[in-house]
């Protein structure tokens, strides 16, 4: 798929910009705060409608705009997509409105002009976001991994992502209910209602992070073994379901625990498994031995909202014993490995955006990055410093200059100037 | 400090009180009703809104809005009394009765059940439904509350509840809106309407 056309309209620094793309590499190049990153965002909240970072929504409209008219603001992001059945024009609107004195915000989504709920837009544009803080969600909380791998799997399957909507909504009323049991000691009817949806509606979230996870991590070692670790290191990642009442054990984390190795191979055994029922089976015994607890608490307290994946290399966790270059490598593997993913679950290759990513890599790291994505699909970089791309690079790239907010396409020059830098370092 | 009359801006006040009017709208009303070319429009409208509280009521049976206490679906000798529709809301007996395609008798919930709002079985009409069908000769309940997770949960609650009855169940079918092209149906819609296929 290849983005031809984005229109901004009072998104983040930009009051309005048109700009027409074209197949192949784009570099957003320019000093710090003139809105590279903003560019990546819009396309990105357009694929995923999510923000990158779990920010709150309302930052993303043009704070000028704000100050000339409080009463209704709104941001707009249009993006004309070629994908191979044709292209498509996919709009989203960022409404701000004053409802009896407090700001609320909305969103709308258009498909070829037509409303759409904004649930119908993930699939027209897909993209993978290297960040150069992609390598925290390594030892971050489980909160981030499962944001991150459900804003991937939403990409590639509506249905996971409708269910997983729905299982948010389920498990919401069943915690009210559990609270107000707690406090009335009435409903247990509404709970078991409930927990029969969450079990049916979990066992589908669990089944296809089995198998999507399972897809992934084959990829991403392979990438890792081959390209990266020129078959040092064996990367591994584990989907680890909450399907028990306490957790798993948190032994220091070097070797897997038999615990975790078990729970392993179970979710592999799930993987393989063509329907739904013995997910449901297992999730259902679970939660119905966590009722009392569940009761006692007023939350549920397992199924996929609380699930984990982790790292290991070597048969060691990554987290704790992983230095930062391995954890590097294996972010870069896994980012590499999505595209692949993407490009098998769909038959088409997402849109690559890299913030600044290149800086952080080094030199061998961000030759196999650039010839990866150079060899593939699009893909828009943006770098403050254009003499880290080698010119080979550059002279295949399309070259914009981003300042307070304008584009404007550049020509020869940078390139002449990093051959000429290049020129000196040999000497 | 407002300069307009109390009485003029006390309506605007009000009016802006309802759905969807703001301030100006609000304004704008007022003034129509204040200078509008027909003279007794106010008096009317006043007249409505004060009928509407004191002529309207719930319907002792099917807990539907009325005039008259029971209402006239309640009343109807020639509707069948084997055969009841559960809805949640007024409106949707109103949007039911407008098929034409049902001629038994109602039960309005007033509402559905929803721990997250607070609204559990007890702050529906449930327990009169229940007292309703064990008095009566009902032989079939069609459960049509609406295909939301809230409106879903009360039905398989109903179901649970009159199971001891021994009588027929049913909801409305999931499927496709007639008129709608299948290639912009949501794949739970037509997932759902594949699973409730007819034969031809």
């Amino acid at each position: 798929m290849i983005l031809s056309y984005l229109s901004l309209t009072n998104f983040r620094n930009y009051g309005r910009l048109e700009v027409n793309f074209s197949p192949g590499m784009t570099l957003l190049y320019g000093p710090n705060a003139q809105g590279k990153t903003n560019i990546l965002e819009s396309i990105y909240y357009l694929a995923t409608t999510r923000s990158p970072q779990a920010s709150a929504d309302y930052q993303i409209i043009n704070w000028e705009a704000m100050e000339a008219d409080d009463q209704i603001v709104v941001g707009r992001i249009v993006a004309q997509v070629q994908l191979p059945e044709g292209p498509r024009h996919i709009e989203m609107r960022l409404i701000q409105e004053k409802v009896r004195g407090s700001m609320r915000f909305r969103r709308e989504a258009l498909l070829d002009r037509r409303k759409v709920r904004l649930m119908d837009l993930l699939g027209n544009l897909r993209v993978v976001l290297f960040l150069p803080s992609d390598v925290e969600m390594i030892g971050g909380p489980p909160a981030t991994r499962r944001r991150y791998i459900d804003i991937l799997l939403c990409q590639v399957d509506p249905t996971y992502c409708r269910t997983l909507s729905t299982y948010n909504k389920v498990l919401e009323q069943r915690n009210a209910a559990l609270r107000q049991h707690l406090e009335t000691g009435r409903g247990r009817d509404v709970i078991r209602i409930l927990t029969d949806d969450l079990v049916q509606k979990g066992a589908v979230i669990i089944q296809s992070r089995a198998k999507y996870m399972r897809h992934l991590a084959r990829v991403a070692q392979r990438i890792h073994y081959e390209s990266l670790t020129d078959g040092r290191e064996t990367l591994r990642l584990a989907y680890l379901p909450r399907l028990q009442g306490n957790g798993l054990s948190q032994s220091t984390g070097d070797e897997m625990s038999g615990e975790m190795q078990q729970l392993s191979e179970k979710v592999d055994w799930l993987a393989g498994q063509s329907d739904y029922s013995p997910v449901e089976e297992w999730f259902s015994k679970v939660v119905q031995s966590q009722e009392a607890r569940d009761l006692s608490s007023g939350v549920t307290t397992v199924g996929p909202h609380r699930d984990d994946w982790r790292f290991w290399i070597n048969g060691r966790q990554l987290a704790h014993y992983g230095s930062r270059g391995q954890q590097r490598s294996a972010m870069l593997a896994f980012k590499l490995a999505e595209i692949e993913f993407m490009r098998e679950i769909t038959g088409d290759f997402p849109i690559l955006l890299l913030d600044d990513v290149v800086a952080e890599l080094d030199k061998s790291r961000r030759a196999l990055l650039l010839s990866f994505i150079q060899e593939r699909t699009q893909a828009f970089l943006t770098s403050t410093d254009s003499s880290m791309f080698p010119s080979t690079f550059l002279r295949s790239t399309k070259i914009f200059v981003v300042k307070k907010g304008r584009l404007e396409e550049e020509t020869n020059q940078s390139i002449k100037h990093v051959e000429e830098v290049e020129d000196k370092t040999q000497i | 400090m407002s300069v307009l009359p109390r009485s003029i801006q006390q309506l605007i006040n009000e009016f802006s009180r309802l759905p969807g009017i703001g301030p100006k709208s609000a304004s704008r009303l007022a003034f129509f009703l204040l200078r509008g070319a027909d003279p007794n429009q106010a008096v009317d409208l006043a007249n409505a809104l004060v009928a509407l509280k004191e002529n309207t009521r719930f319907c002792s049976i099917c807990h539907n809005i009325t005039e008259d206490d029971p209402c006239v679906i309640c009343t109807n000798e020639e509707r069948d009394s084997t055969l009841m529709c559960v809805v949640e809301e007024p409106l949707d007996l109103v949007a039911i009765e407008r098929s034409r395609a049902f001629k038994g008798r109602y039960h309005v919930l007033h509402g559905s059940i929803s721990p997250v709002e607070g609204i559990g079985p007890d702050d529906l009409t449930i327990e009169s439904l229940v007292k309703r069908i064990d008095a009566g000769e009902y032989s079939e309940v069609i459960i049509a509350t609406n295909a939301t997770l809230e409106g879903d949960t009360t039905a398989r609650y109903l179901e649970r509840r009159l199971a001891s009855f021994g009588l027929k169940l049913s909801s409305l079918a999931r499927g496709l809106a007639v008129g709608s092209d299948l290639e912009y149906t949501d794949e739970v819609t037509l997932s759902r309407a594949l699973q409730g296929r007819q034969e031809l």
